[in-house]
């Protein structure tokens, strides 16, 4: 199980609030409501196995490379949705039926036999038109999709099914075979049914992603059968910005806590969020905004970006961090192997305990070697003593230039620690002082 | 004029929103009726900045503070009465009789359900009217600040022409009988029902925040005009917080800055928002959670406490401050007077820079004398800095008390500027550490 919370999925704003853009509504181009549906539930459950991440991304990667289409059709779904949640036995189509219905089947359609009709052929049409998706000389040929492709071969072989599978559908179904075929796909095998559609809904999701993918010039993601920690990103960014400068992270155990400094503005935030969506999207097999990246499976992602004060519950915003602090800290006491992403760790408390603070809380953290972290601050004292102290942190800064009183952000990652800072001049260019200075001596 | 306030500072002091848990506006939002939801909403959403109007309606609600009375009316049978009003009947009464008489013979034959629609309708304003007239007619017109409303609802409930309400049966009515009063009802009086049902949403906002402040142990601030500069509580409280902790508060012309400082958790987030929210629901006439308290009318209010960063524009957390302030910055510089409370600014950033940056802006905002300002920091260096450099500045801290391991808060505000700080003691407390250092 690949463990996260809600303020994770905040964070990384993987669905993002109301109609927002989310990396979610990214990939969400479904031709299918059903495919929607698999795709929301591929996000909130990120693969734990490395063979599911690299055939799910085989399969993705393969469509997308052989540009294979979506080949059913849309109006279709909707009606073999409708008709099979409605199993009610006296809505059983019946092939004799009595002369008061053939009368009034005579004066008006009956709308519950016309929905009936509409679904049986929708369906027999989805699942021939699986059949030859699958027979498909360029499907065929993907050996990613090889046992998925087998196990629905398999399913559709069933006795039931063979009629189905080659009946014309140029004509309308007769009362026989309409009855015969409800019987099946209604009520002795209704479960297989749903099954079936639900690899056609899968088919949607890896079209679609592979799409998406395609269009964005994104890379896939290699699991790696590793139980040491290893992530090798090269060039990722954040998949929602436009024109963002992509960085490269190699995080082994040598060097598995990674402490970042650098100005405000330098661009911290932005790149602990395209670090963390793009190893959360790399667990769901997704291709991804990097030009390549290689990880081994991690247990869980845990990230404090954003954290809100809840005053209705007494907590202010540093005993929101320690309590934060305390449930991952838990979670990794479980031997789990976690992404920890701490943007601004105890930014919400005097400088002395935050520099004692973190240097401890990072220290401890420096023991879990199996965990990867990523810690942001603003002490870059807390640094220096780091640097003494433990060998496997990482020391990484986001720089600013100069460009005469404005600064200029390379938003590219270097190595080492930096004390930039810009504040103040941020608040001269922003004329503030001036402002004040000045609405004073008008009023006066 | 219009009050001056934006979303940020709505959102920090969670003033606004029906359906937000634990909003001021839920607080009070225990009204019986639609319309005086809407009102209160309307109320809610516009603070007045006339010292006189503000005076009028505190007058209004602590008179019905005294009468604790209940909501008079049955709330399903008015909101039915509400239904049947509002809409529209036909304006000549003779078409509108025979269409009567169609729909109840569609009613007996065809099973059409709009003769007992209208009827029930009818009925439900009847009764309604008749409690209306029962009740207004026993209130007390002797000068008090809602006679105006009494007086005007019975001349229209004690009208010749609302008469038949002392004596027809409601459960004895013809075809002929509904249609000619529906017609009085919803045709001829329409303006006076109108005017009747917004005195009934009035006294349902009046009754409702009145019984709120009764109950929360609430009192009413007293409005002064604009130049007088003055904001005085005694035993100012958070009116969502149970047993709260009370402060005064003592800001005038000479002296309208507070320093604040504390540790973390001592309570200085919600001293800051206590006075947001009394200040704004003073401005708008309610009840406020204080012993005393009297206040000068001003703009508006700016807040600094939750400032979020916004990735999409381009802000970090620190830019989204430094925005903050300068919008700030500018409206004072334009000459509003304004309440400007600022928590923690500039936690977004390095030390060296905020400590700058913190002394800096609040030493041009202290030249402000028209405006009161409430600033908390964690640099108490900061603090040091501006005793020489202000004379019109409160330093002023909330304490921790330590006992054994274990801090305490007091949540009373001191004189001075405090160092204090737990910030280690907590994360031992909760065995971080250890839960890390444990290799399972």
């Amino acid at each position: 199980m690949f463990t996260t919370d809600a303020q994770t999925l905040g964070d990384l704003e993987l669905f993002g609030k109301g109609a927002g853009a989310s990396v979610y509504a990214l990939y969400n181009l479904t031709r299918t409501r059903g495919g929607a549906r698999v795709l929301e539930d591929m996000f909130r459950n990120p693969l734990s196995n490395p063979d599911n991440v690299n055939i799910r991304s085989g399969i993705i990667q393969y469509f997308a490379e052989h540009q294979i289409n979506f080949s059913f059709e849309q109006e279709l779904f909707d009606s073999a949705e409708q008709y099979l949640a409605e199993r009610d036995e006296r809505t059983r189509f019946v092939a004799q039926q009595g002369l008061g219905q053939k009368i009034s089947s005579l004066v008006s359609t009956d709308p519950i036999f016309k929905n009936i009709q509409k679904g049986i052929t929708a369906i027999v049409g989805l699942l021939q038109g699986l059949q030859n998706f699958l027979n498909n000389d360029e499907v065929t040929g993907c050996l990613a999709y090889a046992g998925e492709r087998q196990s629905i071969l398999n399913q559709l072989s069933h006795d039931s099914f063979i009629p189905m599978l080659k009946q014309s559908l140029k004509n309308k179904l007769s009362h026989e075979q309409l009855s015969a075929y409800d019987k099946v796909l209604r009520f002795s095998h209704h479960h297989e049914v749903t099954k079936l559609l639900q690899h056609i809904y899968y088919l949607d999701v890896y079209i679609t992603v592979g799409k998406v993918g395609a269009k964005n010039g994104f890379a896939y993601p290699r699991a790696l059968d590793s139980s040491a920690c290893h992530i090798s990103i090269n060039d990722f960014y954040h998949p929602l910005l436009k024109n963002a400068v992509p960085n490269s992270l190699e995080i082994t155990p040598a060097g598995n806590v990674i402490f970042l400094t650098g100005a405000n503005m330098a661009g911290k935030s932005t790149l602990m969020k395209s670090f963390g969506i793009n190893v959360y999207l790399a667990h769901m097999g997704f291709p991804l905004a990097a030009k390549d990246i290689s990880f081994s499976i991690m247990d869980g992602i845990y990230t404090t970006i954003n954290l809100p004060d809840n005053l209705g519950m007494g907590i202010s915003h540093f005993y929101a961090e320690v309590l934060r602090l305390k449930k991952i800290a838990k979670e990794l006491s479980h031997s789990k192997k976690l992404l920890v992403i701490f943007d601004e760790l105890f930014r919400g408390t005097n400088v002395k305990d935050a520099y004692e603070g973190t240097i401890a809380v990072t220290m401890a953290f420096a023991l879990k070697h199996n965990s990867v972290f990523i810690i942001s601050t603003h002490i870059t004292e807390a640094g220096e003593v780091l640097k003494k102290d433990c060998k496997n942190v990482d020391f990484k800064y986001l720089p600013t230039r100069m460009n005469k009183t404005t600064p200029v952000y390379t938003y590219k990652l270097e190595t080492g620690i930096t004390d930039d800072r810009h504040g103040m001049i941020i608040i001269t260019n922003e004329k503030i002082l001036d402002i004040l200075k000045e609405g004073r001596a008008k009023l006066s | 004029m219009s009050f001056i306030i934006d979303k940020q500072t709505l959102d920090d002091l969670n003033l606004t929103g029906k359906f937000k848990q634990g909003s001021v506006f839920s607080l009070f939002n225990k009204v019986h009726t639609r319309g005086g939801e809407r009102l209160l909403e309307t109320m809610f959403q516009q603070p007045l900045t006339d010292h006189a109007m503000i005076n009028q309606r505190s007058n209004l609600f602590a008179y019905f503070q005294i009468l604790q009375m209940d909501f008079p009316l049955d709330g399903t049978k008015f909101q039915e009465a509400e239904n049947y009003l509002s809409t529209d009947s036909i304006a000549n009464p003779i078409i509108a009789a025979a269409g009567n008489f169609v729909k109840k013979i569609q009613a007996q034959v065809l099973k059409d359900e709009r003769f007992d629609i209208l009827k029930s309708g009818f009925v439900d304003t009847f009764l309604i009217l008749k409690s209306c007239k029962n009740f207004f007619s026993k209130l007390d017109t002797g000068g008090n600040p809602f006679s105006k409303q009494i007086e005007r609802a019975n001349s229209i409930l004690n009208s010749k022409k609302l008469d038949w309400l002392n004596h027809i049966d409601s459960d004895r009515l013809s075809v002929f009988t509904i249609s000619s009063y529906d017609h009085l009802l919803r045709s001829a009086m329409k303006i006076e029902m109108q005017s009747l049902l917004e005195i009934i949403y009035e006294l349902d906002v009046y009754i409702t925040v009145a019984n709120v402040s009764l109950e929360n142990n609430y009192g009413y601030a007293n409005a002064l005009p604009v130049e007088k500069h003055i904001f005085n509580a005694e035993g100012l409280r958070h009116p969502l917080i149970k047993n709260a902790v009370g402060n005064g508060i003592s800001l005038n012309q000479n002296s309208n800055m507070i320093f604040l400082t504390g540790a973390n958790m001592a309570g200085k987030s919600t001293l800051m928002k206590t006075i947001g929210i009394s200040f704004y629901l003073a401005h708008l006439g309610f009840p406020v959670a204080a012993k005393r308290m009297e206040f000068s009318v001003k703009e508006g209010i700016y807040s600094s406490i939750n400032t979020p960063d916004n990735l999409s524009m381009g802000y970090s957390h620190f830019y989204a401050e430094v925005m903050r302030v300068k919008k700030v910055a500018e409206g004072v510089a334009a000459g509003q007077n304004m309440m400007v409370i600022f928590d923690e600014l500039f936690k977004g950033t390095n030390v060296k820079d905020a400590y700058d940056a913190t002394l800096a802006v609040t030493e041009s905002f202290a030249m402000y004398n028209n405006c009161f300002f409430i600033i908390s920091t964690h640099i108490i260096e900061v603090g040091e800095a501006l005793k020489d450099k202000c004379n019109n500045l409160q330093f002023k801290y909330l304490p921790t008390i330590v006992e054994g391991k274990i801090p305490r808060y007091t949540y009373k505000l001191n004189e001075g500027i405090t160092n204090d700080r737990q910030g280690m003691m907590i994360i031992e407390n909760e065995g971080i550490l250890e839960l890390l250092s444990h290799t399972a």
